[in-house]
């Protein structure tokens, strides 16, 4: 049993905090505990990259000190953590999930990290990933260094990608909270199928210097974390302009959901046949429309979002790993389908690319125009359960599909290409399971709306305890 | 050093399981790439068939 107490293992960033402040232990026993609770039971899901055991520790008594001496840096201090292994750590091992990079070491910090460090949190450890986040797209769910990711719920079900490792080590109780990215789907998919709550920040919100690059104009980094509280407060720490991130829009997050609009003004667009599927969806509708919020059925505007996001994310992709692809290491990846579609993605005609950015400022222009009558949309965050580990995935992730649009109002079956083109936030929501697998929600806002997003959240899980649930024990 | 032939069924079996392995396997990269190459042909026909006025600039600069 850990000094800290086999009781940690599921508590909140605020709960974790409020106990060491109250001296119940330190926080180096809280970081040993779920270091070595990492060590132990990460590989069983496939889910640890790196143990940082030895750092967490020599943090972990610096941090002890300041709380000794009265220095309190808010609610993430002495807090564990873990980050997808594509976030730079300085002089170890930062493997982007796939085999060509197994041995890179960079000199520098990713800026999230040394952000979590200046409030105190302690890093335990780097979580795994779906090789390069899926650059070229997979099809298996073995396409990682580290192997398929397992789901706390079911060892023979998926985690999700691309962060399939933050999603399974917070659901399974390794790490309080975790750090991870999406690209197209690779936060709010991996959250949906381990059953936790996470936050897609507004593109430019998070720096992404010292992350791997996938797409320039898509990358966001967010939290999976227990609840909609801690993906305030975590989002808080990590926002905030960066010079060195092109992309930075150098603003800043303060989580102040009780500033936000009453729920009772709010309007949320929906469609019905998105909830006409599994149950716990049903539920969950019910009570968000109990929360006094406005439903009013909606449909995206009509664009194909899956072409455009396929052009952008392959050319900037090929882009990227240009150097892997010429130099044939490409063929050291895991997955054939992958390989494959980074040889084909350089091969996409410049004009390809370009129509697609200029098709990408109209759908951004539409989708502001929505905004004008709606503060968020709501659908299901996957409309299925994770899929068995040895099932091959649908097709390669933003390829070409186009969701049936004959109703008056079709599926947000595009919600994830069309609101990561337009780079806006989403908030996952654990909302029930089906088939004993969790299933949940997403609320998706206008660029810069989280505060309202969290509002809405924080009501739900107020009234709900699907956040709380725990996966048999290991 | 000599080898009785059932020595050598058993040193070159797994070889020839490898070798006949690689030439399924061949076939199917190349299968691969092939469909990827026509996603992409297929995607670019997609964009091309989409008309856009000449004013609609590309989203340089992308900001949210």
């Amino acid at each position: 049993m850990p000094a800290a107490g086999n009781d940690i293992f599921f508590d909140t960033v605020t709960e974790l905090n409020a106990r060491l402040v109250k001296k119940e232990f330190s926080v180096e026993e809280l970081a040993r505990a779920f270091a070595e609770r990492l060590e132990q039971l990460g590989p069983r899901y496939n889910a640890l990259a790196l143990s940082l055991k030895p750092q967490a520790v020599r943090q972990a008594h610096s941090v002890d000190k300041d709380l000794k001496n009265g220095r309190l840096r808010g609610p993430l201090q002495g807090v564990p953590y873990g980050v997808k292994d594509l976030l730079n750590y300085v002089g170890l091992p930062t493997t982007w999930g796939a085999k060509p990079y197994a041995t890179q070491v960079f000199d520098s910090n990713a800026t999230v990290i040394d952000k979590l460090h200046v409030v105190g949190a302690v890093i335990v450890g780097k979580l795994s990933m779906v090789e390069l986040a899926g650059a070229g797209g997979y099809r298996s769910t073995a396409a990682s260094l580290f192997g398929p990711g397992l789901n706390p719920w079911d060892r023979t079900r998926w985690s999700g990608g691309s962060s399939s490792g933050p999603a399974a080590a917070v659901a399974a109780g390794l790490v309080p909270f975790a750090i991870g990215s999406e690209t197209n789907g690779s936060i709010v998919t991996p959250a949906a199928f381990c059953g936790v709550t996470a936050l897609r920040p507004t593109y430019g919100l998070v720096s992404r210097h010292g992350a791997m690059a996938l797409s320039w104009t898509l990358d966001k980094l967010g939290p999976f974390a227990r609840s909609v509280e801690d993906c305030g407060l975590i989002l808080h720490a990590i926002a905030g302009g960066d010079g060195n991130d092109p992309g930075s829009a150098g603003k800043s997050f303060y989580y102040t959901p009780q500033y936000a609009r009453p729920l009772n003004q709010l309007r949320i667009g929906f469609t019905a046949t998105d909830f006409a599927g599994l149950p716990a969806f049903a539920a969950a509708f019910d009570m968000v429309k109990s929360s006094g919020a406005q439903l009013v059925e909606t449909a995206l505007p009509s664009f194909p979002y899956g072409v455009v996001l396929a052009a952008i994310l392959g050319a900037e992709q090929a882009s990227v790993f240009e150097p892997l692809i010429s130099s044939g290491q490409v063929d050291r990846l895991a997955d054939p389908a992958q390989i494959a579609g980074l040889k084909a993605s350089l091969e996409i005609p410049a004009i390809d690319y370009l129509k697609a950015m200029r098709i990408r400022r109209l759908l951004q222009s539409a989708i502001q125009l929505m905004w004008g009558d709606l503060d968020a949309v709501l659908a299901p965050a996957r409309t299925g359960i994770a899929p068995k580990i040895d099932q091959p995935l649908s097709p390669t992730p933003g390829a070409p599909k186009s969701a049936p649009r004959t109703a008056a109002f079709p599926s947000f079956a595009e919600l994830t290409p069309a609101s990561n083109l337009a780079g806006l936030p989403a908030l996952v929501l654990p909302c029930g399971f089906a088939d004993n697998m969790p299933v949940a929600i997403q609320l998706v806002g206008p660029p810069w709306s989280e505060n309202t997003l969290l509002a809405i959240g924080k009501d739900f899980q107020s009234r709900t305890d699907w956040h709380q649930r725990k996966p048999p024990t290991p | 050093m000599k080898l009785t032939r059932r020595q050598l069924a058993t040193v070159l079996a797994p070889a020839a399981a490898v070798a006949g392995a690689a030439a399924q396997s061949a076939p199917a990269v190349d299968d691969e790439l092939r469909a990827a190459r026509e996603r992409v042909k297929t995607n670019g026909e997609a964009l091309a068939g989409h008309a856009l006025p000449m004013s609609v600039e590309p989203a340089f600069q992308f900001k949210a």
